[in-house]
């Protein structure tokens, strides 16, 4: 089908044709040659955007050959119609193609005439239809380039060094005339692990071992014992749900809700597996097409399955589709590459070089899933499942049997059936019985086996358990959780250029492939899937993405994400534009260096960590420097460790391990802790959300229901993403409604009372300071100044006072976790404490 | 940087106060007020020309991101209420009298008019739908209105129609994102995100930008709406709750009295204090200011709510009953909102998509959601003239596209979502009054005289706060982004 603008062009160019050909009748009567008439018209005119250097639209006229298979429009020339080729309707600027060259003098009528005669006599090619010479090569942007292995540089302070990274770090520095901060001491760099790593508050009993510690090693053994934790896996989980997009539902305006969370389930798992990058990256982008695949990497290709879906009617399906799958290009391109191709949707992007054919060819890659509902039962479920479909397989085949001989049963019941027992029947069975079986018509014949079935005393039984099996099965398919996943279509879909983005107007027919700039000969020689077509499918792209020779910017991107969550930016501080408009890395020696050491150690995410949390870089001390704020205000270099608010989820989780209420429970289907009444007001459909008790209400940030259309209140308020989009780097705002959370959300009051109920258990003795000095070891893994416990005393014994004369808002604030043996005023005060303590900047800060 | 000084004199700030003694006071203080694109001394000249509104008293809690910043030149308007009417309404029972469309009732629409169109629910085959309504012409400005709206028709001569308007997508997720961003996709900034980005706010007590909400359900596409895309979320616009709590979380915690509340900042304060002595970080000083607003927000919020001071006549004229959520109510409080120095005021009242289903038709339906707006909206206008508050603020009134010529038969009567020509209007703020500006074509299909896209709209709100759109930018992802994407002409028509 031709694109209606198409027609519409045709339509006025038939007219065009007909004034030349009373205009100019002359050039029609010669022959043409393409290398002495045509060529050098197109080169006058046309190479510079569409020859060896510059292909916009796609389109390239310096081969004849070239020049017949078009742009994104399609072919720019139709062999002996000239009415039909896009060519002659771009030089003379009918329909809504701009007239070529576009803001230049258009071509003379004789020079028009004689490319509409070319190709009218057939739009032969010369011999020798050789592409004209490039001016330019292939991108020589950093970020596109190989990895670069160079030794590390000379530092004069070595002592200074604890890994490689310190020496790019220290380098650097030296340099520009900076020294590095001194060590954090003991009790900031436990709090600053742990939450780090775990996304929790190390415990007293933690912080006291590892001051205990003394040997060399002390450190090193500790952040191991963080990176066994399960915990770890839940902390970076999030970090990696965020570039999912993943949510709870589904999105757009309906917003219902979805299972996915085994997907999520995965995430947390495969990273306290400790599972190598690139079998991360590859289970999830197409676990389904890998040879025997589990369920579990099934499961994994929810990763592209976080898209939205508008359930609003009259929507077309197929325009929706093509958004989701425009997302799953985009979100690739930006988690994986660090690159922002999306614009390339339209056009060729501006700045980058990725056509939109390039845009295309990737968006071919991921056109040819479905989109199914995976159900993944319990073990228990499992187990269920066959023994029940045998059972059903066994009452079946013995039906099968007794059906077999109910002929002869049915003669032998009419035989026997009383005038009595006849008379109580209906009018029409009993008519059908009177006739002889051979004389009933076929509906007197279904009365009587009807009537049979229902009394024969072999079937009925059978029937029975068939049912009450059948019914079971469906119970149990009711109960079974189930996954959204993807899976590969055996007949791919057609993927063509959507003209101008629009997916109505189809272009140019594409073949699956990774952008141009990106296929390397040294790949190919290393036997990398990446040049010459060998992308064709999903798998190929998945394993494209982690083959660093045909494409360097996964394990630089990967790196430097992780880099980001430590130190607040990443050394390429625009994570997701490793583009010509991104910034320039900070130490592009060390990124490199820390993206080779990341392959070469076998993409080992806890190997990466370690690395990072045991440098020197690390483990400096975060204060304030007034020499660095002037030479380095935005800490590029890293003179000092930044200090970072922590992310919602992590303020979450860090009151609740504060105060002992949290649930350490791994995994499973959301949970709703309390939120403020009358949030839903404004969502279209009203939303689920039974308030969670026991163990649920006090699950990690990261378990909390999400719903995309109103999302948790909390969650929002501190930066948390929307899950519309891949997330690569969240926000960190400083808000006065953040200060009303943390000052009066139930979540915090109740985390309060839990810390208060805490400290008065646990503090060694029962004296305020010794108390006050276990509120600061809970929260801050430190002891207090003598000037912070003093305006903690007086404010201890102002709410002694207050609460004092109001025994029932002592009651209220005192709650019902603190001991019983305690006074009401008592714990009420030391929840007024312990509430401040949670509200402080530090207790949301890393340090 | 001169500019940027604390105050030599006067009283010090909690945070001045916070920062004295400390040996990091000066770069400290640099950092926390280099952000601000105005210097105090600009700001107390702002002071001086805010007509005695308290809005800059604390000028250190003032220098947060939300503080008032220079226009890029003289602002008509200085604050926005956006009454969104979501789900479309149908311009041409409303606005939009079209005698030929009568003529041709029930007739397939002509080919020529829908070629190459695509609608969401309705085929090219539809027939054309005469407006049942009668149209009379009100004021000395003899605008055309329809009987439905009787109350725009008493201050008819204080606002501009547009019978132009034309949008690009005709869902109403990415519709309603159209409109709001700029963009029919999630992740850009709101109209109002950009605002109090580029111009701050001239409320301390209150979030720079307040979004308000009645109907049966929330606005298809939810909190993008008003989101702040990637500028910071400090720009986001809050949503107030209909009920004893406007915001979130406002209300101390059962057993916390105002003095025992009173005494829960004063030790955050004083220990954020310490803490920012110790290390010096001026975030901590943000989260000291930002606590500051938030206790003062626990006192002006509940004010703000409290309908009591309002007389009768008022709550009358709005048809507000305190307590009981409307848009009338919504009306009145936007009006104290922008009283109160609030930036931009948004307004949603849902179910105005009438295609026809029996709780969606152009009867009783469309009847009733005039009934709900019509009033407290001409209302509002009335009561912003009358205390001298329209000349600087700009209404507007109007959805995410409009109503097909063709009508949707359903259970009833009904006509599908259509993008390329359809009504909208504005009062005060610098607009020119008492103007029915542009046209469609004789069926009500195309706009065809001054045609206003939804980016020139953008542009013009933009002009009217003292803003270029070409240059209220943010750069995000190594590009430049506006509110205006790549389009957006300031309609000089509307303009005083």
């Amino acid at each position: 089908m031709l694109p209606a603008y198409f027609q519409y062009s045709m339509r006025l160019l038939g007219l065009l044709v007909l004034k030349f050909a009373l205009t100019a009748p002359a050039a029609q009567a010669q022959s043409v040659d393409y290398v002495r008439d045509i060529r050098p018209i197109l080169a006058k005119h046309c190479y510079e955007c569409h020859g060896p250097d510059k292909q916009k639209s796609g389109l390239r006229l310096d081969t004849v050959a070239a020049t017949k298979e078009g742009g994104y429009s399609g072919a720019a020339v139709v062999p002996g119609k000239s009415g039909e080729s896009l060519l002659l309707t771009a030089l003379t600027g009918t329909g809504d193609v701009p007239r070529m060259p576009e803001g230049r003098p258009p071509l003379s009528e004789a020079e028009i005439e004689l490319v509409k005669a070319w190709i009218d006599q057939g739009a032969a090619a010369p011999t020798d239809d050789a592409p004209a010479t490039a001016k330019t090569g292939g991108s020589k942007h950093w970020a596109f380039q190989p990895l670069s292995r160079l030794a590390a540089p000379a530092v004069s302070r070595p002592e200074w060094v604890r890994n490689e990274i310190d020496t790019y770090i220290l380098a650097r520095l030296e340099v520009e005339g900076l020294t590095p901060s001194p060590e954090a001491d003991r009790t900031t760099l436990v709090r600053r692990l742990s939450l780090d790593l775990t996304g929790l508050l190390p415990s007293p009993a933690e912080v006291e071992e590892f001051l205990a510690d003394g040997a060399a090693d002390a450190y090193e053994r500790l952040v191991d014992r963080l990176l066994a934790s399960p915990r770890y896996g839940e902390k970076w989980a999030r970090h990696w749900l965020d570039q999912a997009r993943y949510a709870d539902s589904n999105g757009y305006t309906i917003d219902s809700g979805r299972s996915i969370w085994k997907y999520r389930d995965w995430v947390i798992e495969a990273l306290n597996r400790d599972m190598p990058f690139d079998q991360f990256t590859i289970e999830q982008m197409a676990g389904d097409m890998l040879p025997g695949a589990t369920s579990e990497q099934t499961i994994a290709t929810g990763f592209h399955r976080n898209t939205l879906r508008n359930e609003e009617g009259g929507t077309d399906a197929e325009q929706f589709r093509v958004e989701s799958v425009a997302d799953r290009v985009n979100t690739t391109a930006s988690v994986f590459l660090g690159l922002t191709i999306g614009c390339a949707r339209c056009h060729d992007h501006k700045y980058d070089p990725i056509s939109q054919r390039d845009y295309y060819q990737f968006f071919a890659l991921l056109n040819n899933a479905d989109e199914p509902t995976l159900p993944v039962p319990t073990m228990q479920q499992s187990k269920e499942e066959p023994a029940l479909l045998a059972d059903i397989a066994q009452v079946e085949k013995r039906l099968g049997e007794v059906e077999a001989n109910a002929g002869t049963r049915q003669l032998e019941w009419e035989r026997k059936l009383t005038d009595e027992s006849r008379a109580a029947l209906p009018d029409a069975l009993r008519q059908a019985l009177a006739a002889s079986a051979a004389d009933r018509d076929e509906q007197q014949k279904k009365l009587v086996s009807d009537e049979f079935r229902k009394v024969d005393p072999e079937l009925v039984p059978l029937l029975t358990v068939l049912n009450d099996l059948n019914e079971r099965k469906k119970q149990l398919a009711a109960k079974t959780t189930s996954t959204l996943v993807m899976k590969e279509r055996d007949e791919p879909r057609e993927t063509f250029i959507h003209v101008r983005g629009d997916f109505l107007r189809r272009g140019a027919k594409v073949e699956p492939g990774v952008p141009a700039v990106f296929c390397s000969p040294e790949g190919a020689a290393a036997g990398e899937p990446g040049v010459g077509g060998a992308v064709a499918s999903r798998l190929d792209l998945a394993r494209w993405l982690v083959a660093p020779r045909q494409n360097p910017l996964t394990p630089r991107v990967t790196v430097n994400r992780v880099w980001q969550q430590y130190f607040g930016q990443g050394l390429v501080e625009t994570d997701n534009d490793f583009g010509t408009q991104g910034s320039p890395p900070s130490h592009p020696e060390l990124l490199d260096w820390l993206a080779g050491r990341f392959v070469d150690g076998g993409w080992g995410m806890k190997a990466l960590h370690r690395l990072i949390v045991t440098s020197a870089t690390y483990r400096q001390a975060s204060v304030y420097r007034a020499d660095l704020a002037q030479r380095d205000p935005a800490n590029r270099l890293l003179a000092r460790m930044p200090r970072l608010r922590l992310d919602a989820e992590t303020i979450r989780d860090a009151a609740l391990s504060a105060s002992g209420l949290l649930s350490t429970e791994l995994g499973g289907p959301g949970v709703y802790p309390p939120q403020p009444e009358g949030i839903y007001r404004f969502t279209q459909q009203a939303k689920f959300w039974k308030e969670s008790t026991g163990g649920d209400r006090y699950r990690r940030g990261l378990y909390v229901f999400f719903w995309r259309s109103s999302p948790y209140p909390f969650l929002m308020t501190f930066d948390a993403p929307d899950a519309n989009t891949a997330c690569t780097r969240r926000a960190r705002s400083n808000t006065p409604l953040q200060g009303l959370t943390l000052a009066n959300d139930r979540v915090f009051v109740e985390a309060a009372q839990g810390l208060a109920a805490r400290v008065l258990r646990e503090a060694v003795s029962p004296s305020d300071l010794e108390r006050i000095r276990h509120l600061f070891r809970l929260c801050f893994a430190r002891e207090p100044s003598a000037r912070e416990a003093a305006r903690l005393s007086e404010l201890l014994n102002n709410q002694r006072q207050a609460f004092a004369a109001d025994a029932a808002d002592a009651e209220r604030v005192a709650g019902t976790l603190c001991p019983a043996e305690i006074p009401a005023v008592e714990s009420a005060a030391w929840t007024a404490l312990a509430r401040v303590a949670i509200n402080l900047d530090e207790f949301i800060t890393r340090e | 940087m001169a500019g940027r000084e604390m105050p030599a004199k006067g009283t010090p700030s909690q945070v001045g106060r916070a920062l004295k003694n400390c040996a990091l006071q000066a770069q400290t203080r640099r950092h926390f007020f280099q952000d601000c694109a105005v210097g105090l001394g600009s700001m107390a000249l702002a002071h001086l020309l805010s007509e005695g509104r308290p809005a800059l008293a604390s000028s250190a809690a003032a220098a947060g991101p939300l503080a008032p910043k220079a226009t890029h030149f003289p602002a008509k308007a200085k604050r926005v209420i956006y009454l969104f009417m979501a789900g479309g309404p149908s311009q041409l029972d409303l606005f939009d009298p079209k005698p030929k469309l009568q003529e041709l009732d029930g007739q397939v629409v002509p080919p020529s008019y829908v070629k190459n169109k695509r609608f969401a629910f309705i085929k090219l085959d539809a027939k054309l739908l005469g407006t049942r309504r009668k149209f009379t012409r009100y004021g000395q400005s003899g605008a055309e209105l329809s009987e439905l709206l009787p109350g725009l028709a008493s201050v008819v001569d204080d606002v501009t129609i547009i019978r132009s308007m034309a949008t690009d997508v005709f869902n109403h997720g990415p519709a309603k994102l159209f409109a709001n961003t700029g963009v029919p996709r999630f992740g850009l900034p709101s109209m109002g995100a950009w605002i109090t980005y580029g111009i701050g706010s001239e409320s301390q007590d209150l979030p720079g930008f307040v979004v308000l909400q009645s109907g049966p359900r929330g606005p298809r596409g939810g909190a993008p709406l008003w989101g702040s895309g990637f500028l910071p979320t400090t720009y986001q616009g809050v949503p107030l709750l209909q009920g004893p709590e406007p915001i979130l979380n406002l209300a101390s915690p059962s057993g916390f009295d105002r003095r025992r509340q009173g005494d829960f900042y004063a030790a955050v304060k004083d220990l954020n204090s310490q803490r920012l002595d110790a290390v010096g970080d001026p975030e901590i000083a943000t989260r000291i200011a930002a606590y500051e607003m938030a206790w003062r927000m626990q006192s002006s919020a509940p004010e703000l709510m409290d309908f009591a001071g309002e007389t009768a006549e008022t709550l009358a004229a709005y048809g507000a009953e305190p307590g009981k959520p409307s848009f009338a109510n919504n009306c009145l409080l936007a009006r104290r909102l922008v009283e109160r120095g609030v930036r931009f005021v948004q307004l949603y009242h849902t179910d105005w998509d009438h295609h026809g289903n029996n709780d969606t038709h152009l009867g009783k339906p469309l009847e009733d959601r005039c009934r709900e707006t019509d009033g407290p909206a001409a209302a509002l206008v009335k009561d912003l003239k009358q205390r001298g508050l329209l000349d600087e603020t700009l209404v507007i009134w109007g959805g995410e596209f409009g109503r097909t010529p063709m009508g949707e038969p359903r259970d009833q009567m009904g006509r599908d979502h259509h993008i390329d020509g359809y009504s909208l209007w504005l009062a005060g703020g610098g607009i020119k009054p008492g103007q029915t500006i542009g046209a469609t074509d004789e069926l009500g299909f195309y706009a065809t005289e001054d045609r206003v896209h939804v980016h020139d709209l953008q542009a013009t709100v933009l002009h009217l706060l003292g803003l270029d759109h070409t240059k209220l930018t943010f750069r995000f992802q190594g590009r430049d982004f506006r509110l205006t994407d790549v389009g957006g002409q300031v309609v000089r028509k509307l303009l005083t």
